[in-house]
């Protein structure tokens, strides 16, 4: 094992600190490109609870597609806690993203106006599947005007798609400004 | 001989004539004043308070500053750490260049989670995090040194909390990369305190793990005596025992409160699994320690897994608190007569702990409730009596053996007497 400063060693070294200078690039380039490339959707949450920015600096975000029905489940086995999953969602007239189908696989060729989002089931209840998307934290940035507001809003979620698979959270509104007074 | 004795003692052997002074300063010169020993965390808290100073200049105006100004601040001083650390071991100071390549290591792992969140991109999946373990792992081999070798240690535990309390899974890979890579780095380079902390860092992940799959917490001991297992292979006996100390603390622990609460049914019912496969798993790593055991020659050791015995079986209330109880007593005994073979006064003073605290948990648990209080006072003071007068015994015999040996004029060094009952 190359303990000393040998030119292996530094090559080695070297190597290293240029794989981790290309993964941080790269997650920068993935986050970047999810949104310049990816596909665009808007989803509703239930009110989010402002109290934990008095201590933290994000907030937990509660989709309404976090719940499907059990009939929207498409898979030849039933659903399992953990399982991973892929949610077919379709916007409906007010643009929001509904569910369309839980699939245990990719669905095969979603119809435009629709998307692709990975999720994971958190419960099985006895009609509906309770799913995770990864999307529930939200680092709330300073100039935010969730900081400001002192109630818990209603708002929307605009999150890109990117064409192979990821997701992140584009920008988060408030429904009614005036939240803030 | 440390020198502050001589220090203090070597002014009266000049007054008394026994050295001259010249002797005297050549005893001093010979023992120089020896380096502090905690010295060797310094460069590893020194980079993180380093770290939290900056972190704090930047964090006040981080939300302000353009995005390619983040990252590149980010990037800029984690080659910059690097490559400090390379100069510095380059110049032989390998303190302080292995306090930058960790500070370097630590900034790596900022930058993926400031990364991420400038991106939103937090919580998707734990890869980023997993990366950085990767890493760490990579640089403790590529750097002989300790801090560097228990970076990754602890930065997995680390992921794998973050991981289990915020994503709400267990990271397989990341308790795998620690588990191999770790551990054959201490396999190869054995040290008592890495030894430590990775025992430690894997229970830790294996607490996690029983937390979040909702287990028996018994499951716990399977993982936890692997690690033990582990220590019974490998070759050096210090940093073996070393590896085995957090294991054998849990199971001592989970016995103890065996003994202080396991007479109510409700909580044995809590430790309870399938008795098969419980006892399968259990009984093949029991097979693996003994193997290492007899093939290193530490037989003597088997009485640890006395604690094991997988006693909350047994229906709750007095049968469950005795037995207990004698396996605490008889685990007692067994480090009290291993001491006294090896001689080692730790070893002895530990037995003796152990013994107490037994007869302590007796008398909290047993003596008001359940047995005759004079009895079990009997009883303990029996066996205490007993090894007394067994260890008395040994003494005088060995006593009477280095008589003779010296009697018979044989040429046998003085420590090998010592050495024999450890074959």
């Amino acid at each position: 094992m190359p303990t000393r400063s040998t030119p292996s060693h530094r090559m080695l070294v070297r190597l290293l600190v240029a794989a981790q200078l290309l993964y941080v690039l790269g997650v920068a380039g993935a986050g970047y490109a999810t949104t310049a490339y990816g596909q665009h959707i808007v989803l509703a949450t239930s009110p989010v609870d402002l109290h934990s920015l008095q201590y933290e600096s994000f907030v937990r975000l509660r989709y309404t597609i976090a719940e499907a029905p059990l009939a929207a489940w498409r898979g030849p086995t039933p659903p399992q806690r953990r399982q991973g999953v892929y949610v077919l969602l379709s916007t409906g007239a007010d643009s929001l993203a509904t569910v369309a189908g839980v699939y245990d696989a990719a669905p095969p060729h979603p119809a435009a106006g629709q998307a692709v989002l990975r999720g994971w089931v958190t419960d099985v209840f006895p009609h509906t599947l309770g799913l995770r998307y990864n999307l529930e934290r939200y680092y709330v940035p300073g100039d935010s005007p969730l900081r400001l507001g002192k109630t818990s809003p209603p708002v929307r979620v605009r999150v890109s798609i990117a064409p192979w698979g990821q997701a992140r959270i584009e920008s988060v509104r408030l429904l009614r400004p005036t939240a803030s007074r | 001989m440390s020198r502050k004795f001589l220090e203090t003692e070597s002014p009266a052997w000049v007054a008394e004539g026994i050295i001259s002074a010249e002797q005297q300063q050549r005893l001093l010169a010979r023992y120089p004043t020896e380096a502090v020993q905690a010295v060797g965390l310094l460069p590893l808290l020194g980079s993180i308070l380093l770290l939290l100073s900056a972190l704090s200049v930047v964090a006040a105006n981080w939300q302000s500053l353009p995005t390619q100004v983040r990252l590149g601040l980010l990037l800029s001083s984690l080659v910059a750490a690097y490559a400090g650390g390379e100069y510095f071991l380059r110049r032989g100071n390998r303190r302080v260049g292995h306090g930058l390549v960790g500070l370097g290591l630590v900034l790596f792992g900022v930058s993926i989670i400031l990364t991420s969140q400038l991106y939103q991109l937090v919580g998707y999946d734990v890869s980023g995090l997993l990366a950085w373990v990767v890493v760490g792992m990579l640089l403790s081999y590529l750097y002989e040194s300790q801090a560097l070798a228990l970076l990754p240690i602890m930065i997995g535990a680390a992921v794998q909390t973050y991981c289990t309390q915020a994503l709400g899974t267990f990271s397989y890979a990341t308790l795998g990369l620690v588990a191999l890579g770790s551990g054959y780095r201490w396999w190869r380079r054995p040290d008592t305190i890495v030894a430590s902390v990775l025992a430690t860092g894997l229970l830790w992940q294996a607490a996690l793990w029983v937390a979040l799959s909702h287990s028996k917490i018994t499951w716990f001991f399977i993982p936890a005596m692997l690690v033990y297992a582990a220590g019974d292979w490998h070759p050096e006996r210090s940093a073996s025992r070393a590896l085995q100390g957090p294991p054998l603390i849990a199971a001592y622990l989970f016995a103890l409160g065996l003994a202080l609460f396991g007479e109510t049914d409700q909580y044995a019912g809590l430790l309870r699994p399938p008795v098969l496969a419980y006892l399968g798993a259990l009984v093949a790593v029991f097979g693996l320690s003994v193997a290492g055991k007899r093939q290193r020659g530490r037989l003597a050791s088997l009485p640890d897994w006395l604690l094991l015995l997988p006693g909350f079986y047994l229906p709750g209330g007095l049968p469950l608190a005795v037995a207990t109880l004698v396996v605490l007593y008889a685990h007692a005994g067994s480090v009290l007569a291993r001491a006294h073979r090896s001689g080692e006064a730790e070893q002895l003073t530990l037995g003796t702990v152990l013994f107490v605290v037994a007869t302590m948990v007796a008398y909290f648990k047993l003596t008001w409730a359940f047995l005759d209080k004079s009895l079990f006072f009997l009883i303990g003071g029996v066996l205490l009596l007993g090894l007394s007068w067994y260890l008395r015994r040994r003494n005088a015999q060995r006593l009477a053996a280095g008589v003779a040996t010296v009697a018979a004029g044989s040429a046998t060094p003085p420590g090998s007497s010592d050495k024999t009952p450890a074959a």
